[in-house]
Protein backbone atom coordinates (compact mmCIF):
# COMPACT_ATOMS: atom_id res chain seq x y z
CA UNK A 1 0.00 0.00 0.00
CA UNK A 2 1.47 3.32 -0.98
CA UNK A 3 0.32 6.66 0.25
CA UNK A 4 0.06 7.96 3.76
CA UNK A 5 -3.05 7.43 5.82
CA UNK A 6 -3.81 8.79 9.27
CA UNK A 7 -1.47 6.20 10.85
CA UNK A 8 1.41 7.35 8.63
CA UNK A 9 1.89 10.76 10.23
CA UNK A 10 5.37 11.87 9.24
CA UNK A 11 5.50 9.70 6.13
CA UNK A 12 5.92 11.13 2.63
CA UNK A 13 3.48 10.63 -0.24
CA UNK A 14 4.94 7.20 -1.00
CA UNK A 15 4.43 6.08 2.60
CA UNK A 16 8.13 6.29 3.51
CA UNK A 17 9.43 7.82 6.72
CA UNK A 18 12.71 9.71 7.00
CA UNK A 19 15.89 7.63 7.29
CA UNK A 20 16.45 8.99 10.81
CA UNK A 21 12.99 8.03 12.03
CA UNK A 22 13.34 4.61 10.42
CA UNK A 23 16.70 4.01 12.12
CA UNK A 24 15.21 5.13 15.43
CA UNK A 25 12.30 2.73 14.92
CA UNK A 26 14.73 -0.13 14.17
CA UNK A 27 16.73 0.63 17.32
CA UNK A 28 13.57 0.79 19.42
CA UNK A 29 12.33 -2.44 17.82
CA UNK A 30 15.48 -4.20 18.99
CA UNK A 31 15.25 -2.71 22.49
CA UNK A 32 11.56 -3.51 22.97
CA UNK A 33 9.99 -6.04 20.60
CA UNK A 34 7.10 -4.48 18.69
CA UNK A 35 7.95 -0.89 19.62
CA UNK A 36 9.36 -0.16 16.16
CA UNK A 37 6.00 -1.04 14.62
CA UNK A 38 4.20 1.15 17.16
CA UNK A 39 6.48 4.11 16.37
CA UNK A 40 5.65 3.71 12.68
CA UNK A 41 1.91 3.62 13.40
CA UNK A 42 1.36 -0.16 13.26
CA UNK A 43 0.14 -0.27 16.84
CA UNK A 44 -1.94 -3.46 16.89
CA UNK A 45 0.72 -5.37 14.98
CA UNK A 46 3.38 -4.08 17.37
CA UNK A 47 1.42 -5.15 20.44
CA UNK A 48 0.84 -8.62 18.99
CA UNK A 49 4.54 -9.02 18.17
CA UNK A 50 5.44 -7.90 21.69
CA UNK A 51 3.10 -10.49 23.22
CA UNK A 52 4.48 -13.28 21.01
CA UNK A 53 8.15 -12.46 21.57
CA UNK A 54 7.94 -11.58 25.26
CA UNK A 55 5.82 -14.69 25.82
CA UNK A 56 8.30 -16.90 24.01
CA UNK A 57 11.19 -15.34 25.95
CA UNK A 58 9.39 -15.81 29.29
CA UNK A 59 8.59 -19.44 28.44
CA UNK A 60 12.25 -19.97 27.57
CA UNK A 61 13.46 -18.63 30.89
CA UNK A 62 10.79 -20.52 32.82
CA UNK A 63 11.90 -23.78 31.20
CA UNK A 64 15.62 -23.34 31.96
CA UNK A 65 16.51 -22.37 28.42
CA UNK A 66 20.20 -22.03 27.63
CA UNK A 67 21.59 -18.52 27.76
CA UNK A 68 24.51 -19.31 25.49
CA UNK A 69 28.11 -18.79 26.56
CA UNK A 70 30.85 -18.53 23.94
CA UNK A 71 33.00 -21.64 24.03
CA UNK A 72 36.35 -21.40 22.13
CA UNK A 73 36.08 -25.11 21.29
CA UNK A 74 32.84 -24.44 19.36
CA UNK A 75 33.26 -20.77 18.64
CA UNK A 76 31.08 -20.44 15.51
CA UNK A 77 28.16 -22.41 16.90
CA UNK A 78 28.15 -20.77 20.31
CA UNK A 79 28.58 -17.30 18.80
CA UNK A 80 25.50 -17.89 16.64
CA UNK A 81 23.62 -19.00 19.75
CA UNK A 82 24.57 -15.75 21.47
CA UNK A 83 23.35 -13.78 18.44
CA UNK A 84 20.01 -15.60 18.66
CA UNK A 85 19.80 -14.83 22.39
CA UNK A 86 20.80 -11.20 21.93
CA UNK A 87 18.04 -10.64 19.35
CA UNK A 88 15.59 -9.79 22.13
CA UNK A 89 17.57 -6.71 23.11
CA UNK A 90 18.36 -5.60 26.68
CA UNK A 91 16.15 -8.39 28.04
CA UNK A 92 19.03 -10.79 27.26
CA UNK A 93 21.68 -9.16 29.49
CA UNK A 94 19.00 -8.67 32.15
CA UNK A 95 18.22 -12.38 32.03
CA UNK A 96 21.93 -13.24 32.25
CA UNK A 97 22.23 -11.00 35.29
CA UNK A 98 19.26 -12.76 36.91
CA UNK A 99 20.49 -16.27 36.06
CA UNK A 100 24.28 -16.07 36.33
CA UNK A 101 24.53 -13.11 38.71
CA UNK A 102 26.58 -11.26 36.07
CA UNK A 103 26.26 -10.22 32.43
CA UNK A 104 28.38 -13.03 31.04
CA UNK A 105 28.88 -14.19 27.46
CA UNK A 106 31.90 -16.50 27.69
CA UNK A 107 32.36 -20.03 28.97
CA UNK A 108 34.70 -19.98 31.98
CA UNK A 109 37.73 -22.27 31.83
CA UNK A 110 37.64 -23.02 35.55
CA UNK A 111 35.41 -26.12 36.00
CA UNK A 112 34.39 -25.00 39.50
CA UNK A 113 33.22 -21.59 38.28
CA UNK A 114 29.76 -20.65 39.59
CA UNK A 115 28.70 -19.58 36.08
CA UNK A 116 29.64 -22.96 34.64
CA UNK A 117 27.84 -24.84 37.41
CA UNK A 118 24.65 -22.83 36.81
CA UNK A 119 24.95 -23.30 33.03
CA UNK A 120 25.34 -27.08 33.39
CA UNK A 121 22.53 -27.37 35.94
CA UNK A 122 20.15 -25.55 33.63
CA UNK A 123 21.05 -27.58 30.55
CA UNK A 124 20.62 -30.83 32.52
CA UNK A 125 17.00 -29.94 33.22
CA UNK A 126 14.53 -32.15 31.35
CA UNK A 127 12.79 -29.12 29.88
CA UNK A 128 15.90 -27.17 28.94
CA UNK A 129 15.69 -28.09 25.25
CA UNK A 130 12.23 -26.58 25.03
CA UNK A 131 13.35 -23.53 26.93
CA UNK A 132 16.29 -23.06 24.59
CA UNK A 133 14.02 -23.34 21.55
CA UNK A 134 11.70 -20.66 22.97
CA UNK A 135 14.63 -18.34 23.76
CA UNK A 136 16.23 -18.68 20.33
CA UNK A 137 12.86 -18.31 18.63
CA UNK A 138 12.15 -15.09 20.55
CA UNK A 139 15.51 -13.60 19.55
CA UNK A 140 15.32 -14.67 15.91
CA UNK A 141 11.74 -13.46 15.55
CA UNK A 142 12.78 -10.05 16.87
CA UNK A 143 15.74 -9.91 14.46
CA UNK A 144 13.31 -10.60 11.59
CA UNK A 145 11.12 -7.77 12.86
CA UNK A 146 14.03 -5.34 12.49
CA UNK A 147 14.00 -5.96 8.72
CA UNK A 148 10.21 -5.62 8.70
CA UNK A 149 10.42 -2.26 10.51
CA UNK A 150 13.07 -1.08 8.04
CA UNK A 151 10.89 -2.07 5.07
CA UNK A 152 7.86 -0.30 6.55
CA UNK A 153 9.91 2.79 7.36
CA UNK A 154 11.32 3.02 3.84
CA UNK A 155 7.87 2.57 2.29
CA UNK A 156 8.53 -0.87 0.82
CA UNK A 157 5.82 -2.49 2.89
CA UNK A 158 2.49 -1.38 4.36
CA UNK B 1 4.56 -27.48 31.85
CA UNK B 2 5.96 -30.94 31.20
CA UNK B 3 3.71 -32.16 28.39
CA UNK B 4 5.54 -32.61 25.07
CA UNK B 5 2.26 -32.36 23.17
CA UNK B 6 1.28 -29.08 24.82
CA UNK B 7 4.71 -27.65 24.03
CA UNK B 8 4.29 -28.73 20.41
CA UNK B 9 0.88 -27.04 20.20
CA UNK B 10 2.01 -23.88 22.00
CA UNK B 11 5.27 -23.47 20.08
CA UNK B 12 3.51 -24.07 16.75
CA UNK B 13 0.86 -21.50 17.66
CA UNK B 14 3.47 -18.84 18.52
CA UNK B 15 5.50 -19.41 15.35
CA UNK B 16 2.55 -19.71 12.97
CA UNK B 17 0.86 -16.59 14.36
CA UNK B 18 4.11 -14.63 14.03
CA UNK B 19 4.74 -15.60 10.41
CA UNK B 20 1.08 -15.28 9.44
CA UNK B 21 1.00 -11.67 10.66
CA UNK B 22 4.49 -10.86 9.36
CA UNK B 23 4.16 -12.24 5.85
CA UNK B 24 0.56 -11.48 4.88
CA UNK B 25 -1.81 -8.51 4.83
CA UNK B 26 -5.47 -8.94 5.66
CA UNK B 27 -7.05 -11.16 8.27
CA UNK B 28 -8.12 -13.85 5.82
CA UNK B 29 -4.69 -14.32 4.24
CA UNK B 30 -2.99 -14.21 7.61
CA UNK B 31 -5.29 -16.85 9.01
CA UNK B 32 -4.78 -19.04 5.95
CA UNK B 33 -0.96 -18.88 6.09
CA UNK B 34 -0.89 -19.26 9.88
CA UNK B 35 -3.16 -22.29 9.72
CA UNK B 36 -1.01 -23.86 7.01
CA UNK B 37 2.19 -23.37 9.03
CA UNK B 38 0.53 -24.64 12.22
CA UNK B 39 -0.87 -27.74 10.50
CA UNK B 40 2.49 -28.46 8.85
CA UNK B 41 4.39 -28.16 12.15
CA UNK B 42 1.95 -30.20 14.24
CA UNK B 43 1.10 -32.73 11.53
CA UNK B 44 4.71 -33.15 10.44
CA UNK B 45 5.87 -33.71 14.02
CA UNK B 46 3.13 -36.27 14.72
CA UNK B 47 3.90 -38.16 11.49
CA UNK B 48 7.62 -38.14 12.30
CA UNK B 49 6.93 -39.28 15.88
CA UNK B 50 4.73 -42.11 14.56
CA UNK B 51 7.47 -43.24 12.17
CA UNK B 52 10.08 -43.05 14.93
CA UNK B 53 7.98 -45.30 17.13
CA UNK B 54 9.34 -48.23 15.09
CA UNK B 55 12.90 -47.26 16.10
CA UNK B 56 12.91 -46.80 19.87
CA UNK B 57 16.71 -46.40 20.05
Amino acid sequence: MAGGGPRDAGADAAGAFSRGKTLLAVALAWAVPGLGHVVLGRVRRGILFFVLIAGSFALGLAHDGRLALRDPRQSVLTTLQIVANAGVGPADPAARWAVYGEIAYSMPQDPSSRRLVIFRDRTRSALSMYGTAYLWTAGLMNLLLLFDVWDIGRGRKA
Amino acid sequence: MRSHLLHLLLYSTVVSTFFGVLARRGARDRFRLGSMIWATMVGGTLVLAYLMYAFPR
